[in-house]
């Protein structure tokens, strides 16, 4: 790994792994981060299409739905991590959306990974993505009932406020007591 | 999280078909308060003592650490995440370091990748041997729970002389290990435990993984195929239980496992009995490896690695960048995905927990069809740990 490093090349099994998806997905982009980690951009409503290819490609198992919130770009990215026992690979497939609540839409993919179920349910309860044809994306998953549509791992969301505010936590020099002071 | 009964009100206002109950059968709420289920809830509608369907319910343990790991700095989310798994919490640090040190670049020195790999070993047979504990418990043989109890508490003990702490450790962190180990006496301690556990080994075959009573309640319940497990994402020994040889340690080397010789244990059968083998196999396989790191021995040189950054640990800050970082823990793969935008914090941390795969969905599918009382063995036997799928 080291030398091919020195060389300023990357590993070619990688490589071939990604050529051999790219030929049949043109409207990705790709690129192999080190050895045995390689990561793919993908427009948000091509993403059914690209996870059914990784699936035939090897990709057997989906790790986990990330979602990272980029509130200056105005956009969430997420991050479909995928491992591949028989290329023993691990692939980050990329997609951005808009990260408005209404906006922020996805096409479900677990009819292809069914355990996209859960990860799907979970970036929902934390960020408000909303993911068309999941059945349980309105089934109460982690958090409270009184908890419902804050989406508290959303960057603009004042936990501090919050926290004081549930849990009656006033500063001694407040006089209004109805603005919390952080 | 909800109350249940809130949950329940709500699914059914929402139109969905949650539990429909007609004379026959009845709704039984199974947790949080149970000790099978560890903090987890999971609605059972019963006929009789079958269960027809299984609705998990998970949150009672949710700490937001992953929002609270935003607002800290780089170093003190050390002893935040490892609370994401109770059992082997080195698991957490591990995952978290590695990513951190893939993001700066640093290659680790050897001893320090010597330590990590120890102390990761030394976390995985800690861990088992709590599961036999729990196992045991479940199926009702108290005495060898309360050995592997009393065994693991050896482990502990050798844990707190090398970190200060006996369950939380605090002590994989970026670069390296927080401290050296104490002194050499501290490493033949290791090597008589490791060969005491080896020695009581026999004792368990005799009294649980070859009782008759183990068949009997494990053989051919709670059953799935190679094609299931994978679709639904399940890692670790439940996955080597159905025939897939997937080990990380294997598929994706880190540390000084690539120069290490084991087995990885596969069973084809895929019920709870072959889960429970494929982990007693891997205790087995697991004491072997710390017999050849003590071999081997610690290394010659620092314990960490020699960069002014960690000189000032408040002001520890990373490049902008990503890296996604795995290791095999008893539960499966453990991954971490940590984002940073070059300040003194990580952008964003995400801890993919093994259990949040076969804790919910495969949960639900595999307790349908089950009695009453294999319930609490087959959670056993997924070795479901409820922390890591609330984080």
């Amino acid at each position: 790994m080291a030398d091919e490093q020195e060389k300023g090349g990357v590993s070619m099994r990688e490589q071939a792994i990604i050529d051999g998806i790219l030929t049949e997905a043109p409207y990705a982009e790709g690129k192999v981060r080190r050895e045995r980690r390689v990561e793919f951009k993908v427009p948000a409503d091509r993403i059914r299409d690209f996870l059914k290819l990784l699936r035939e490609k090897g990709f057997e198992l989906m790790l986990q739905i990330t979602v990272v919130d980029w509130p200056k770009d105005g956009e969430y990215e997420l991050v479909y991590q995928m491992w591949s026992i028989e290329h023993r690979t691990h692939a980050m497939v990329r997609t951005r959306i808009p990260r408005e609540l209404d906006k922020a839409r996805m096409p479900t993919v677990r009819d292809i990974y069914p355990v996209a179920e859960t990860y799907e349910r979970d970036a929902h309860d934390f960020f408000g993505v909303y993911f068309e044809g999941n059945e349980k994306m309105e089934m109460p998953w982690i958090l409270d009932d009184t908890e419902q549509g804050l989406f508290p791992y959303r960057k603009d969301f004042d936990m501090l406020a919050y926290v004081k505010k549930k849990y009656m936590i006033l500063d001694r020099f407040d006089e209004n007591k109805d603005n919390y002071v952080i | 999280m909800v109350s249940q009964s809130e949950l329940v009100k709500e699914a059914r206002e929402n139109g969905m078909d949650l539990l429909p109950l007609d004379k026959d059968t009845y709704e039984l709420f199974f947790g949080p308060q149970h000790m099978a289920t560890e903090n987890f809830s999971i609605i059972l509608k019963m006929d009789g003592h079958r269960v027809v369907k299984a609705i998990a319910n998970p949150g009672f343990l949710h700490r937001g650490f992953e929002k609270l790991a935003e607002l800290r700095p780089w170093h003190t989310n050390i002893a935040l995440l490892l609370r994401i798994c109770v059992p082997e919490p080195d698991v957490p640090e591990a995952i978290y370091s590695m990513a951190v040190d893939e993001i700066i670049g640093w290659e680790l020195p050897e001893r320090a990748q010597w330590i990590r790999t120890t102390v990761l070993e030394m976390a995985r047979v800690s861990a088992y041997l709590f599961w036999i504990m729990g196992l045991s418990f479940k199926l009702g043989v108290y005495t060898a729970g309360q050995w592997a109890a009393a065994y693991r508490e050896r482990l502990m003990a050798l844990f707190e002389q090398l970190t200060g702490a006996r369950v939380y450790h605090i002590y994989t962190i970026p670069g390296g290990v927080r401290r050296d180990i104490p002194n050499d006496a501290w490493l033949r301690r290791l090597r008589d435990t490791v060969e005491y556990i080896k020695g009581k080994l026999p004792d368990f075959d005799h009294l649980v993984f070859e009782n008759y009573i183990t068949f009997r309640r494990m053989e051919g319940i709670g059953v799935m195929d190679k094609k299931f497990a994978l679709a639904e994402g399940v890692t670790g020994p439940n996955i080597r239980a159905t025939g897939v040889p997937y080990d990380v340690r294997r598929a994706d080397p880190y540390l000084l496992y690539p120069e290490l010789d084991f087995e990885i244990p596969v069973l084809e059968d895929g019920d709870a009995l072959a889960r429970a083998l494929v982990r007693r196999y891997e205790l087995e396989q697991d004491l072997y490896i710390l017999e050849q790191l003590l071999e081997m021995g610690p290394p010659d040189g620092p314990y960490k690695v020699q960069d002014p950054k960690l000189k000032n640990l408040p002001r520890f800050k990373v490049p902008a960048g990503d890296a996604f970082a795995h290791v095999e823990s008893t539960k499966g793969d453990f991954g971490a995905y940590v984002v940073s935008d070059g300040r003194n914090k990580p952008y964003r941390v995400q801890i993919r927990g093994p259990s949040i795969a076969h804790g919910i969905r495969v949960l639900e599918q595999l307790l349908v069809g089950a009695r009453i009382a294999d319930v609490p063995v087959i959670l056993m036997s997924l070795d479901n740990c409820p922390p890591d799928i609330d984080r």
